[in-house]
């Protein structure tokens, strides 16, 4: 579930403490305080000294303003009556309403519910388990051959996952129905069958990120104090009370924070994942939000309709992840930022 | 798993335990990618009853790769997908280092509201109806300009640089500002030569995150021959368009590229699309992996 900006936050988690989102900022607010901005005569004299820095910063805060806060703008397209000949009209809250009063947005949502639940789930818990399971390899080497090959897959575009699966897959000759067949059970089309194509995604999920997730519990794991495992061995624990009182504790921040980027990603689903695995047959079972936005505004040209879809979705999940924040901030005193 | 003379006979009997259940974990991820490999690699006349669970080639022949290799629409892929990620990169790394350079300055006056409105655009995606709107305004639709520039600076990344910026001792830069260096060959001399290692980590986040982007690009690029290999790879393997690889008069006639089964053609296609992967996979295990386990971005 991390899959899609996995990467990215790994990279900002420190030793599987708080992402350093909250460092960051933290250090902002204590800084920018210092130079009042206020006083013309102050702001010349900044001036002077700061403009080669927005000099440089300059293309980037450009790329943010016209990529990021254009499209913004562009988004009130959902209050509007889109015409061929501008300019729009007005017309407030109708395309919601239309969008609210069809029973295809309903499927879509729960759609997307379903496939987002599964995945927390059955992928939240995964890269845990293997976390936990690398640690406990004393021999440095083997557990680095093992780390290198489920690393893998997460550097894999969807496409390229999707193309394994649909080979591993195979009715005719994949290596799933081949098993299944040696042990007596006949072939099961898993791609096109609508029982079964929400599970191809869960495992697919897997899959792909099982591997990579794990490294984050594992710095987790790692920055644990010795000490607390020696206290715990001279009080007679084993393997598994060690784990149970020593190194998951040690992880649970690291649980909580995830988890919480997971749920503002709950109405995502992911598309790039499902916009390959999709087909005609299963379409029903994994249309969600994203490719409802996707069809509906780019093959049928519904564009205020689907921004104003698309908006829903923006605007449930920046709730999603405002208050997960929120509530995490309460019970581990640590949030997303 | 030597050298554990002192553990109890269970511990042991756990520890093979632990050591399969990863192991099959490995196979897991490995035996598909090893099985399309093989496939690609397999005799054309053998390749019909290739089985799925197989790893090794059936016969040797390289027909599968030549062919792809030498296809008008595989190469136009390769190098649209090469040209494009690495201006991708190089914009993406340029930008987002001058841009954390300045955001990094604990005075620098607007800071804060910067980094907030950076943060706001992680947290709220208007989706992609705006953003096709926008290319559209911009006259970028159906250029690869629209596909370069999609997520050229990610707020991410950037945070993470800040974050390496901040670190880096305020003596250096008072002893560049001493010898009269200003801002701009402080930053080029002395900030960039030590932030090699997070310059190069971030290259590599950005290089695995153009190489694999195919919505942009699907719903962008109109016309075929501007598509980048995953597009084209799409449209071969998930759309099962067969005549995009083996061309219409082939698809029908069992004549030249169609007599290489098109299984064998696809598990090709999927490793040619993953093969720069592979080849800076060990840097990538280098700088992302050590990246996130000492926490700084050190190298």
């Amino acid at each position: 579930m991390v899959a899609k900006d996995g990467q990215k936050i790994s990279a900002v988690l420190s030793n599987g403490n708080v992402p350093a989102l909250g460092a960051v900022v933290g250090g902002i607010g204590g800084g920018s305080g210092a130079i009042p901005v206020t006083s013309s005569g102050n702001f010349r004299a900044g001036l002077r000294q700061w403009w080669p820095y927005y000099a440089m910063m300059a293309p980037g805060l450009l790329f943010f303003f016209i990529w990021h806060y254009v499209p913004i703008w562009e988004a009130k397209m959902a209050f509007e009556q889109v015409r061929i000949i501008p300019p729009n009209i007005w017309v407030g809250l109708k395309n919601f309403q239309q969008l609210f009063s069809s029973p295809i947005f309903y499927s879509v949502l729960a759609n997307t519910l379903i496939i987002s639940g599964m995945k927390i789930l059955l992928v939240f818990p995964v890269p845990i388990i293997v976390a936990l399971l690398l640690n406990e390899i004393r021999n440095g080497k083997l557990r680095g051959v093992i780390q290198s090959a489920i690393y893998l897959p997460h550097f894999l575009s969807w496409v390229v996952i999707a193309g394994v699966f649909i080979a591993l897959l195979s009715p005719t000759d994949g290596a799933v129905n081949q098993i299944q067949q040696s042990m007596g059970f006949g072939t099961t089309n898993y791609l096109t069958n609508t029982g079964t194509i929400r599970w191809v995604l869960v495992i697919s999920e897997i899959w792909r990120s099982a591997g990579w997730d794990s490294l984050l519990y594992l710095a987790a794991i790692f920055a644990i104090d010795p000490q607390l495992y020696e206290a715990a061995e001279m009080d007679g624990a084993n393997r598994w009370q060690k784990i149970r009182h020593v190194t998951i504790p040690g992880i649970v921040p690291t649980i909580a924070t995830l988890f919480i980027l997971n749920m503002g990603m709950f109405l995502s689903a992911d598309l790039n994942q499902i916009i390959n695995f999709q087909n005609d047959v299963n379409a029903s079972t994994i249309d969600i939000l994203d490719t409802y936005v996707y069809r509906l505004g780019l093959s049928t040209g519904e564009y205020a309709l689907a921004t104003a879809a698309g908006l829903f979705k923006a605007v449930i999940g920046m709730v999603l992840v405002v208050t997960s924040h929120l509530v995490s901030k309460r019970l581990t005193g640590k949030g997303v930022w | 798993m030597f050298g554990q003379s002192r553990r109890t006979p269970l511990e042991r009997v756990e520890y093979v335990l632990i050591v399969s259940t990863l192991l099959l974990l490995v196979v897991f991820t490995l035996q598909p990618l090893l099985n399309l490999l093989a496939l690609s690699f397999t005799d054309p006349s053998k390749v019909a009853g290739f089985s799925g669970l197989s790893i090794v080639p059936d016969g040797f022949s390289t027909d599968v790769w030549t062919l792809l290799l030498q296809h008008p629409n595989v190469q136009r892929g390769l190098f649209n997908s090469i040209w494009m990620t690495a201006t991708s990169v190089c914009i993406g790394v340029m930008g987002t280092a001058l841009m954390a350079w300045g955001m990094s300055r604990p005075g620098l006056p607007g800071r804060r509201l910067i980094f907030i409105l950076v943060l706001v655009t992680i947290v709220f995606e208007p989706g992609i109806i705006p953003d096709y709107f926008l290319m559209k305004r911009l006259g970028l639709l159906n250029t690869p300009w629209s596909v370069i520039m999609y997520k050229a600076i990610s707020a991410w990344y950037l945070i993470i640089l800040i974050r390496f910026f901040e670190e880096i001792p305020k003596e250096l830069l008072e002893a560049a500002e001493l010898d009269g260096a200003n801002p701009f060959q402080t930053f080029f001399m002395v900030v960039l030569p030590l932030a090699k290692p997070a310059l190069a980590t971030i290259a590599l986040f950005y290089l695995v995150l153009h190489w694999n982007e195919f919505f942009r690009s699907m719903i962008y690029l109109n016309d075929q021959s501007k598509w980048p290999l995953q597009v084209v790879l799409r449209q071969f393997v998930i759309e099962g368009d067969k005549i995009a690889i083996v061309g219409a008069n082939n698809a029908n006639n069992n004549i030249g590229i169609a007599q290489i089964n098109i299984r064998a053609l696809k598990a090709g296609m999927i490793f040619i699309t993953i093969l720069p992967i592979l080849a800076i996979y060990p840097l990538i295990l280098k700088f992302f992996t050590k990246g996130t386990m000492s926490g700084a971005l050190k190298g």
